[in-house]
């Protein structure tokens, strides 16, 4: 069974950490660099989660529908998101074995991959907080 | 044993002399009938496309026509007119004879061709149409034979693709398992004509790979018996075809070599030299062979386990390892490209001090980062830019 019951679930607590990100004032400036715009599109629930990160820009994080152009889809579970962000996936296995899979210039985004390792125990302390453990857990 | 790892390896290869002869009649068996010729001019002049055709001919074959406009380093553009060159010639197979730039040309095109859209489109990581929505198995491309003519791409062998974007000034990559070849007819006939320089450069490429592919994060026993393989033949004959082109054996081998050392687990001498090849246009051989001493010395200096892989590098390679293996096999890659008559030093092949910043941007964008076995950051890919300088 898939860990969201549904995609007000993954916007919630997936989602929710790209806002953060989005507003941080350490990470985002790194994040930005990339300079793109990434579209997570999800299975099981279906969601989708667009991301603007271009340089010298304000941050965006669009659920579901979104004016945003993404130069950069990457398209999973909503499973292997929620344990990548607990830092349980590969991301080059995960790619390898088509779990995640990359349309566009995907070095923008592999780049971006060393500065989330911090932002792992910040996805568990937001779950933590939002009373589920039971994520924590299921993982 | 590993918690995960996959090897595929679905190419039919043959290997030996006199081959090309027999194109056709090993081609058939991968289901071509009219097959289009992909190749470039350099090629073309040798006679080797000749050979191929009359292969072809002697097998029953069809060659539907040849497209030999393919460039050093191949573009989208390019790609989409060979595919268009294909359709209208009513072909029903491709066949690359060349090195990396035209075996990738043919790869994309045949994707364009069978699935249509442009060579733009294809980029992705195992996106390329599949049944049971998208999850199932990847729907196969028309049948695919490459006759690489340098040693060293390993492209006949590999689900991989690597083509400029001219307007948006990229490389793009298209990685997915159709694009493995069907067939790869190794004959040291086609590299009979192959300069002593691009001889020598080719095969560091292809040494680069066997290093890289064992002490990759992504390392498994199936690759580390190519690449350990690959190494002893490439110890025994890759002087030995530099040094004396007429030699079949050692051209043959080091053909084999590359074959089997060919892998996309790659790691951070990758990483570097894809952007000095996209800023600087140095050859991607000659490039790897600059920055492999460098990235082996900063790895082995990393962990004691990966010291210990190079060390079993170093022992395939005869160096006398010590207690410093990293060192040790640095140094031995380094005196190798000097007897090559390689360069051994960025600044020799045009690559400015001030060019760094943005080689080193290319760097930690390339997805073979991921894969070093030590992490590199900005400070480390600056620091061994200027070592290599």
């Amino acid at each position: 069974m898939a860990y969201f019951k549904d995609a007000d679930e993954v916007y919630a607590y997936i989602g929710r950490l790209f806002e953060e990100l989005s507003e941080d004032e350490e990470l985002a400036p790194k994040f930005r660099k990339a300079n793109t715009i990434v579209q997570y599109q999800y299975r099981h629930p279906e969601s989708q989660i667009t991301v603007k990160l271009l340089d010298g820009e304000d941050g965006q994080v669009d659920f579901g529908e979104t004016a945003l152009k993404p130069e950069v889809v990457m398209t999973m579970d909503a499973d292997t998101a929620h344990r990548f962000w607990l830092g349980d996936v590969n991301v080059t296995v995960a790619l390898a074995r088509g779990q995640m899979k990359a349309k566009g210039p995907v070095a923008k985004i592999l780049k971006l991959v060393p500065l989330v390792k911090p932002v792992f125990p910040r996805y568990r302390t937001l779950l933590a907080d939002a009373g589920r453990g039971d994520l924590l857990e299921a993982a | 044993m590993k918690d995960f790892y996959q090897h595929a390896a679905p190419t039919r290869v043959i290997a030996g002399r006199d081959l090309l002869g027999s194109t056709g009649f090993e081609f058939v068996k991968e289901g071509a009938a009219r097959v289009f010729l992909v190749t470039d001019e350099v090629v073309r002049g040798t006679g080797l496309v000749e050979k191929a055709e009359a292969g072809l001919a002697d097998g029953g074959l069809e060659t539907a026509g040849v497209f030999d406009e393919v460039p050093q380093d191949s573009s989208t553009d390019v790609v989409d007119r060979c595919a268009a060159a294909a359709k209208e010639a009513g072909a029903d197979s491709f066949l690359a004879v060349g090195g990396g730039s035209v075996m990738d040309t043919a790869k994309v095109a045949d994707a364009v061709f069978t699935h249509g859209g442009s060579a733009r489109e294809q980029e992705g990581f195992f996106l390329m149409p599949r049944g049971a929505d998208g999850m199932g198995r990847p729907l196969d491309i028309a049948p695919l034979g490459c006759i690489p003519t340098t040693a060293g791409t390993g492209s006949e062998a590999s689900m991989a693709a690597v083509i400029k974007d001219p307007g948006a000034q990229v490389k793009i990559e298209i990685v997915d398992f159709p694009l493995f070849p069907r067939l790869a007819i190794l004959d040291p006939e086609t590299t009979r004509t192959l300069p002593p320089l691009v001889a020598a450069a080719t095969g560091m490429d292809a040494m680069t790979h066997a290093i890289e592919g064992y002490v990759s994060t992504q390392w498994n026993p199936h690759q580390d018996a190519r690449s350990l393989q690959a190494l002893r033949l490439i110890r025994e004959n890759l002087e030995r075809a530099v040094e004396t082109p007429d030699d079949e054996d050692a051209r043959g081998n080091m053909l084999i070599a590359a074959n089997l050392a060919i892998t996309i687990e790659l790691g951070s001498v990758h990483a570097m030299s894809h952007p000095v090849g996209a800023v600087f246009g140095v050859p991607h051989g000659v490039a790897n062979a600059i920055h492999l001493p460098h990235v082996i010395r900063f790895n082995a200096a990393g962990a004691p386990d990966i010291a210990d892989r190079y060390g079993d590098l170093a022992d395939v390679l005869g160096v006398e390892a010590g207690p410093d293996a990293g060192d040790a096999l640095a140094e031995h890659v380094t005196e190798l490209v000097a007897r090559l008559g390689l360069p051994t030093r960025l600044s020799e092949v045009g690559v400015p001090e001030s060019g760094i910043p943005q080689l080193v941007e290319g760097a930690i964008g390339d997805g073979t980062t991921l894969l070093n076995p030590r992490e590199a950051g900005e400070d480390e890919y600056a620091a061994l830019y200027r070592r290599a300088l």
